[in-house]
């Protein structure tokens, strides 16, 4: 097995003797050559991991390997690693060229070196022809560009970018997502990229770890991890409106009922009589993909229509069941108004169920099959 | 008072009259006009520096216009103080009063108009409740998190009730999660308690997802008003067309074949889609093609209506995004993911137009979408 390029084992950042933990004993794994998203809200830790990595911030226990080795007694400016972040600090009255040389500089490189290598990382980020230009004439996203380059020109080992494109607009976001694509294809780079918004770390990682209270919850490939969250806090936080989740308790039947019975407040949802999950506590996930309004008469769960919003090609659409809200994805064509009653029905075989004390997914299909 | 013609029963809650403001001799609205009925909510979308702030400004009486009329309720307020306008205006990073507790900063605005306690606290709770801020109550602002601080600088802006609600890129500085989870809050506290809002926003999906109807302003001028769907399905041009919706649309330049019946896209032939016949017949020198990435399918090679090789497959959770080349044109196209994976980069794919009547043409100067 080769040796992760980098590696965070039982990383721990605690503030004030322990009264704040920020980081709560990490552990990550990241392949040479692999991009991974640190993906979670303000506040979940994120942030912290990757000073810690650089070495802004010393971590209060546990280690960081690059290519095997401990960095956490190396000094920040040693340890061969970049950081790009949201404020591109990029000197204004230097050139393109001047910047990208910068980190060079610093390091006295010979002059030789210094022309080369900020020619080649010009080349690779489309910005040769803006050499001379001075960064305060630039657009943000070519001062993003310069602002990763002028990182890339270190051969860093491993490149770390916090929220890189949180400052752009709209369009110049997707062009820069395009472009860090391209660069990780074309230079191989291993890449943390720390994000809170789903989109970028989907559409820009191999793997996503999701951290929550300073605590990675799952890490799983980007291809899958939608589709298949372990965990109820990251299927509450993937997709766009997230899976619908329901804290309830599985109970015998009532008498004549043919099987148990899922309840959530005021809300009860039958089971089939061989459904494999005992009594106790669970967490109920319907997806709004999954999820569809039928007439009232054939619907499992009554509700009323409380909001629509409109995305483009479809609507979400919030339906109160009791005191429930339940997300619901249609086709534009297919949209309610506001205060209607609706029936929801839903695929059985879509249901997922998460234990109640566990947080974690359980790996059966209520309706009896195994997965 | 100068009261005017309209009636203030039934006159909408704000009306612009050819607003036009210059700073330094530079034009930052130039002869903006639009209505906000009462109980709506109506959003100005604009990139930065399209004067929605500008325009709001012009509204809470911040600023004075250059020309036109603002009136409220039917009556001309110009020369009105901003406190006697009866509007709220909430901006994004609202500072708090550091040394108050969250309740103290909710019920300021209260404070001030001397509401007895019990109203008070009453109010207070129930704020609290809807903006699921119960916790925070006691503590003080620098205790909370950002998300926090912002939904008590809403709540304390919403205690009042105002005649006209003015938010400017109300969330902005949120997570994206809490954004759309608050957005949806906002929203239903406006539908349930018929409050007339008007926020700026250079968010399309924000505006998409909740506005009654849509303002679309650009360099200080309103080019199109209309509700979100229309907006989407009929954008007045091209880069509102590119302004509202993601993926990007495509745009590409196309002409009609000589015997007028198919679309000539540099190597890519289409149908003349009917909607588009006449209007494309008046434009002999060629137009600009609009299709979203999600009127794209894949289809077999041999039955699509485009061919070309995939060059970018860019994953979105459940969607991806395909990039497909053939030669200069390239198109997105909106797939589910499963279907992503059976294709890869290099791989010759066939496409498939699924809703002929949802293609745009464009003039390919003005950017004027062409009907007939």
């Amino acid at each position: 097995m080769s040796i992760p390029k980098l590696e965070l084992v039982s990383l721990a950042k605690e503030y004030n003797d322990g009264a704040v933990v920020a980081v709560d004993g990490i552990d990550l794994s990241v392949a040479p050559g692999e991009t991974i998203a640190l993906l979670g809200p303000s506040g979940c830790g994120k942030s912290t991991t990757l000073n810690m990595v650089v070495g802004l911030e010393e971590p209060t226990s546990g280690d960081i390997h690059i290519d095997g080795l401990s960095i956490v007694n190396i000094p920040p400016g040693k340890r061969n690693v970049g950081l790009v972040f949201q404020d591109y600090a990029v000197f204004p009255s230097m050139t393109v060229r001047q910047n990208l040389a910068f980190g060079l500089v610093v390091r006295k490189a010979a002059k030789d070196d210094i022309d080369r290598a900020v020619d080649e990382v010009a080349e690779l980020l489309g910005m040769g022809g803006r050499l001379h230009v001075r960064a305060r004439d630039l657009g943000g996203s070519e001062m993003q560009r310069v602002a990763i380059g002028r990182t890339l020109v270190t051969k860093p080992a491993v490149l770390l970018l916090d929220e890189p494109l949180s400052n752009l607009e709209a369009a110049a976001r997707l062009t820069m997502r395009r472009e860090l694509r391209r660069l990780q294809s074309e230079i191989g780079l291993t890449i943390i990229y720390v994000t809170h918004d789903q989109i970028e770390a989907l559409s820009l990682a191999d793997r996503i770890a999701v951290m929550h209270a300073g605590k990675i919850l799952q890490v799983e490939k980007t291809s899958v991890i939608c589709e298949r969250p372990d965990h109820v806090y990251v299927a509450g936080f993937l997709g766009s409106p997230p899976m619908n989740l329901l804290a309830g308790e599985i109970a015998p039947g009532a008498s004549g009922a043919a099987g148990p019975a899922f309840t959530h407040g005021p809300l009860t949802l039958a089971l089939p009589a061989d459904c494999p999950l005992g009594k106790g506590s669970y967490t109920l996930g319907l997806r709004p993909e999954s999820l569809r309004l039928v007439p009232e008469s054939e619907a499992p769960l009554a509700g009323t229509v409380s909001l629509v919003e409109f995305r483009g090609g479809d609507v979400v659409v919030t339906v109160d069941v009791a005191s429930v809200k339940l997300d619901v994805i249609l086709p534009a064509t297919e949209r309610p108004a506001m205060g209607q009653s609706v029936g929801v029905d839903f695929d059985p075989d879509s249901l997922v169920f998460f234990g109640g004390d566990s947080s974690r997914r359980l790996d059966v299909r209520p309706m009896g099959r195994p997965l | 008072m100068n009261d005017t013609a309209h009636d203030g029963r039934t006159a909408p809650v704000l009306a612009l009259e050819n607003l036009t403001k210059s700073f330094r001799g530079k034009i930052a609205l130039d002869g903006v006009s639009f209505t906000v009925p009462k109980a709506s909510l109506t959003v100005i979308l604009g990139h930065a520096g399209a004067g929605k702030t500008t325009t709001l400004r012009l509204i809470a009486g911040l600023d004075q216009p250059d020309a036109g009329r603002v009136l409220l309720a039917g009556r001309d307020v110009a020369g009105w103080e901003p406190k006697d306008r009866d509007i709220a205006m909430i901006f994004d990073n609202l500072a708090l009063y550091p040394n108050k507790t969250g309740f103290e900063n909710i019920a300021s605005p209260l404070l001030i108009r001397k509401t007895p306690r019990p109203e008070i606290a009453e109010k207070v709770q129930a704020m609290a409740k809807v903006l699921k801020i119960g916790h925070t109550l006691g503590r003080l602002p620098a205790t909370m998190s950002g998300g926090e601080r912002q939904r008590i600088a809403l709540g304390r802006a919403l205690i009042r009730t105002p005649s006209l609600f003015l938010l400017d890129e109300p969330l902005s500085s949120l997570d994206a999660k809490l954004r759309i989870e608050l957005r949806a809050e906002l929203r239903r506290l406006q539908s349930e308690h018929g409050y007339s809002f008007l926020m700026a926003t250079p968010d399309f999906n924000e505006a998409l997802a909740i506005a009654d109807t849509v303002v679309m302003l650009r360099q200080g001028k309103v080019v199109q008003i209309a509700t979100p769907q229309a907006l989407y399905d009929q954008p007045v041009d091209r880069e509102t067309a590119r302004a509202v919706g993601a993926p990007l649309i495509n745009i590409l330049p196309a002409r009609l074949d000589p015997e007028g019946k198919g679309l000539l896209i540099s190597g890519w032939r289409l149908p003349v889609p009917g909607h588009l016949h006449a209007a494309l017949a008046a434009a002999p020198d060629g137009f600009e093609l609009g299709i979203r990435p999600e009127n794209l399918g894949l289809a077999d090679l041999s039955g699509a209506d485009l061919t070309g090789v995939v060059s970018d497959i860019e994953p979105l959770g459940l969607k991806s995004v395909l990039t497909v080349k053939k030669g200069e044109p390239e198109v997105r196209v909106l797939v589910e993911s499963a279907t992503a994976r059976t294709v890869a980069v290099g791989r010759e794919v066939g496409l498939c137009v699924k809703f002929p009547a949802m293609l745009h043409a464009f003039d390919p100067l003005s950017g004027r979408r062409l009907t007939a």
